[in-house]
């Protein structure tokens, strides 16, 4: 019994951390963008631990499918990853 | 006048020396060519996330200026001759903000 207590708490934690391609989207997926909330952290090429989030391993940008950020926000995303990569801080 | 950034990436094997130099010629640069300096930044010696022309590390300098297109102009004349600068990078913005500084606690810890 002690056991599957366990795997309903992982499930339900670690599916909004990942932000993997091959990740199965299992339990709730939030639909909100994370960028466009207030008090919504800067993007920009020198904030460069935000802009990791949205790199996978081999240095692609991932699709706003997964992450769920809004149009415009991942508009302007790409141009900053793609400044920050010009100077090799990506 | 607009506002720019305008952030360097100069070789790893440079002395301190050196480096001041580079920063104050380029600080007398945009000052001589009808700009004017507003904040300079400096990152310190950071890894690079991929080789450039065979280094792995680079120094980081980081200016705010106010400046037109001959400011522009002259810095770009002047960066592409000079040998110990591997990268440069410049960005328009409509108004800086001069408080946030992503890179400070690097600096710190070195």
């Amino acid at each position: 019994m002690k056991r599957k207590n366990k795997k309903f708490q992982k499930k339900g934690s670690s599916s909004l951390n990942k932000l993997s391609l091959f990740q199965k989207n299992d339990g709730k997926f939030s639909k909100k963008c994370p960028l466009s909330v207030k008090n919504a952290p800067i993007v920009d090429y020198k904030n460069i631990s935000l802009l990791k989030k949205y790199v996978s391993d081999n240095g692609k940008i991932i699709s706003s499918k997964i992450t769920s950020v809004s149009f415009g926000k991942q508009k302007k995303l790409t141009k900053e990853i793609k400044k920050a990569k010009i100077l090799g801080l990506l | 006048m607009a506002f720019y950034e305008n952030t360097i990436v100069a070789k790893q094997d440079l002395a301190e020396k050196e480096l001041n130099t580079i920063k104050d010629k380029y600080n007398e640069v945009i000052n001589s060519s009808s700009g004017k300096v507003i904040k300079i930044e400096q990152w310190g010696l950071l890894n690079l996330a991929n080789k450039i022309k065979n280094y792995k590390k680079g120094f980081y300098i980081h200016y705010k200026f106010e400046g037109n297109n001959k400011t522009l102009n002259e810095f770009k004349k002047k960066v592409k001759v000079d040998n110990s600068i591997i990268r440069h990078l410049t960005v328009k913005y409509k108004k800086l903000d001069t408080k946030n500084e992503f890179f400070k606690k690097d600096i710190k810890e070195n």
